[in-house]
């Protein structure tokens, strides 16, 4: 009779099979799972943040900043450099706009329309946005301007992708 | 707007807020002042490019109205003046010519359609310092363009 200590053939046999066996299965799922959520982790990889501006630059008034992005249009692979107006709102939060007017697609500037000093304003046909970025009720822009994605780290103001609000 | 079909419908969809063309004017010559000249060419195209992009929806750039260093004034602005006048019946009342070739400054055909800009020999400058000529530039043919749309929206 075995000792109670002692692991019986039968049992050794079961621990053992059973571990190599596990080992085959996680072998066989694991990349299964892995072209199932594939896709999902690729997306993240391709909207890459980008370092913009130490967070101390940032101030209460609108700054204009570039950065480059890699950008795909068609077959054609580009580095375009981009534009963001940054700011901190009343309670300290980081604001991060495009400049890319809703109307048309002109580039929008801050305080240039000598009526309104503070609000965005398109050279174009006119249209205007308040400062957290809402177009104002009776210039041709029909939606607010696009937020960029953020993040600070390390001190530094990282910019993903601009977004409808 | 830029010169292609995608770009054409975006126009078609709004061509009430579309008035201005930018046309670059660039001398074309295989001859012993080549380099020169692709200076001359160069430099309004980039300019053009970055206009284009910052007036997307009230610009429609064009591609450009290329003549040979040979050819004599008066043809090449006779080319011109058919467009100008094109465009003046087809609802782009503001032309905007953008050249680096000073054989145009004081061309009266052209009148205050003309921005002549100085030629900027980019490349020997570093990436940094292109951009601030670049911008500096773009910000002067930015003024002209909207001054001349003072009170039209
Ligand atoms: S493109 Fe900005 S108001 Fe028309």
């Amino acid at each position: 009779m075995a000792n109670k200590d002692e692991v019986s053939r039968r049992q050794f046999l079961n621990y053992t099979l059973t571990g190599v066996g596990g080992f085959m299965a996680a072998g066989m799922l694991l990349p299964m799972v892995r072209f199932a959520i594939d896709p999902i982790m690729k997306q993240g990889a391709g909207q890459d943040m980008v370092a913009v501006v130490e967070e101390g630059k940032i101030t209460e008034e609108p700054q204009r900043f570039t950065f480059k992005v890699n950008q795909k249009d068609g077959w054609y692979e580009s580095e375009v450099t981009q534009a963001a107006w940054v700011f901190k709102d009343k309670n300290g939060d980081i604001v991060a706009l495009s400049p890319i007017c809703k109307h048309l697609g002109c580039t929008v500037d801050w305080g240039t329309d000598p009526s309104h000093p503070n609000q965005f304003y398109c050279p174009c046909h006119g249209g205007r946005y308040t400062k957290d970025g809402t177009n104002v009720k009776g210039t041709p822009p029909l939606a607010p301007l696009d937020v960029y994605k953020k993040e600070v780290k390390d001190g530094k103001l990282y910019l993903g992708q601009a977004e409808p609000q | 707007m830029k010169w292609c079909s995608k770009d054409l419908d975006m126009y078609l969809q709004a061509s009430e807020y579309v008035d201005t063309a930018i046309v670059p004017l660039i001398p074309i010559t295989w001859g012993s002042q080549k380099k020169n000249v692709i200076l001359k060419g160069e430099f309004p195209l980039i300019l053009s490019e970055e206009i284009e992009r910052q007036l997307k929806g009230r610009v429609f750039l064009f591609p450009a109205i290329t003549y040979l260093v040979s050819e004599r004034d008066e043809e090449i602005l006779k080319r011109i003046s058919a467009l100008t006048s094109e465009l003046e019946n087809e609802g782009m009342p503001y032309p905007v010519f953008i050249t680096s070739d000073a054989r145009w400054t004081g061309a009266e055909v052209l009148g205050d359609r003309l921005v002549n800009i100085p030629p900027v020999p980019l490349e020997h400058m570093d990436e940094e310092y292109q951009r601030e000529i670049v911008s500096e530039q773009v910000k002067h043919i930015l003024q002209i363009v909207t001054k001349k749309w003072q009170n039209t929206f």
